[in-house]
């Protein structure tokens, strides 16, 4: 995608600036929330470039189609703006996904509220207010008293038991980008570890691999 | 059999089509709830037996005591049961909104009829939730559902549109059975309501 300083460069420009662009960047980042189970880290700064990049290109192209360019070349352009538009949704849309299926979860720990953007932290406090709005209005006003917690059992319990969360057990495929050695249990146990080379694609629990993941050290696929 | 209708609604729910929608059994679900309520006035008129014998109720153990943790049981196992069934129900309507459209009156009549009012009061809240944030952010997140090929795809109209239709390049009018060439875009929402369809060949 070209950047703001080279809109109408020679298709050579083209190529090499595709390799290091924040296209590839948003792809890492679609790839590894499309793969992981839970919520990652909210790419903000990156959002905001490619937004700026889109509208930049679309108006290249209205430029050009006034202007009667070559219409092979204005759909080239078309095409590879529909496909980061694409990303771009698509990246959204998981995330919001995400939200909307682990609602109270989200709310409830620190850690992944800490990876929502603003308006996501909004969209997710709106979203578990109507679901719990549905439920009472469906079943909890109607069951006896101590019953109409939406989070606990009853209250006797200690805990927020009625909490879906991410499963954080399930198996990923990633591959490494540099050398990596891990822990394969948790702490305290036995320190079996798990060495890494570079390019090397593993299938290993999600667990395993969180912390590497958010340091950018190994890649979901 | 304590639990039984539990059971019989979530096995009502299960027994549907996966992603598809069945009409709200509201017959089972009254009927659990009246179940709950049984066991909740049992479980307190054994608490107080309890109590008028004296003995303390939180850590004595007889018969009375293991009574009521059984009707304690059996009303956290039905609610957990009723709550699943709203849940699951609220997640397919969740689903609907993203695949069909954010408006109540776009979802086809049999859908609609599955419905109850409150489910779509659910739909309605959640709609203009994500609308909001669509809004905040300045991206719509309701089209490219799937990752484009061609910019242009050719589609043919299943439903008499006729006038009414906006799209960004050219005004066409749409009779039935008609083929056009149309942006992918402009063209996704009427194929995600069934009124296009895309031609590959």
């Amino acid at each position: 995608m070209a950047s703001s300083s080279e809109v109408g460069g020679s298709s050579a420009d083209y190529e090499t600036m595709m390799s290091t662009s924040d296209v590839e960047l948003l792809k890492r980042a679609w790839r590894n929330e499309k793969a992981a189970p839970e919520i990652l880290q909210y790419e903000g700064a990156l959002v905001e470039r490619a937004k700026e990049q889109i509208e930049l290109v679309e108006e290249t192209i209205e430029d050009y189609v006034e202007n009667g360019k070559d219409p092979l070349l204005v759909s080239l352009y078309q095409m590879d703006l529909d496909r980061t538009q694409f990303l771009l949704r698509s990246y959204l849309r998981v995330r919001l996904l995400k939200i909307e299926k682990f609602m109270f979860h989200n709310l409830k720990s620190e850690e992944a509220e800490r990876r929502l953007s603003e308006q996501e932290r909004v969209f997710a406090t709106k979203c578990a207010d109507d679901l719990a709005k549905h439920f009472e209005e469906t079943v909890l006003l109607k069951l006896p008293e101590n019953y109409q917690s939406v989070l606990k059992q009853s209250q006797i319990s200690e805990v927020d038991d009625m909490v879906p969360q991410p499963h954080l057990d399930t198996f990923v495929v990633c591959r490494s980008n540099n050398f990596v050695s891990l822990n394969l249990y948790e702490e305290g146990e036995s320190p079996e570890t798990v060495e890494m080379e570079r390019g090397d694609l593993y299938f290993i629990r999600y667990k395993i691999v969180k912390g590497a993941i958010e340091s950018g050290q190994i890649d979901l696929i | 059999m304590y639990g039984r209708k539990g059971y019989q609604l979530l096995k009502d729910f299960a027994s549907g089509e996966k992603g598809q929608l069945k009409p709200f059994n509201s017959k089972l679900f009254d009927e659990t709830i009246e179940e709950c309520d049984q066991n909740h006035h049992l479980m307190q008129s054994l608490m107080r037996k309890m109590q008028q014998e004296d003995l303390d109720v939180q850590n004595s153990r007889n018969a009375d005591h293991y009574g009521a943790l059984i009707h304690h049981l059996s009303l956290m196992r039905n609610k957990r049961c009723l709550m699943a069934y709203v849940y699951n129900r609220a997640e397919i309507v969740r689903d609907l909104a993203w695949r069909v459209g954010l408006e109540l009156l776009d979802l086809p009549s049999e859908i609609q009829e599955k419905l109850t009012s409150l489910e779509k009061e659910y739909f309605k809240n959640h709609s203009v939730t994500l609308k909001s944030y669509m809004g905040k952010v300045g991206i719509e997140l309701n089209v490219d559902m799937v990752p484009p090929k061609d910019p242009y795809i050719k589609v043919r109209i299943l439903d008499d549109i006729d006038e009414g239709i906006v799209l960004s390049d050219k005004t066409t009018n749409f009779a039935r059975h008609s083929m056009h060439f149309l942006k992918r875009t402009d063209a996704e929402p009427y194929i995600a309501r069934g009124q296009m369809e895309e031609l590959t060949d």
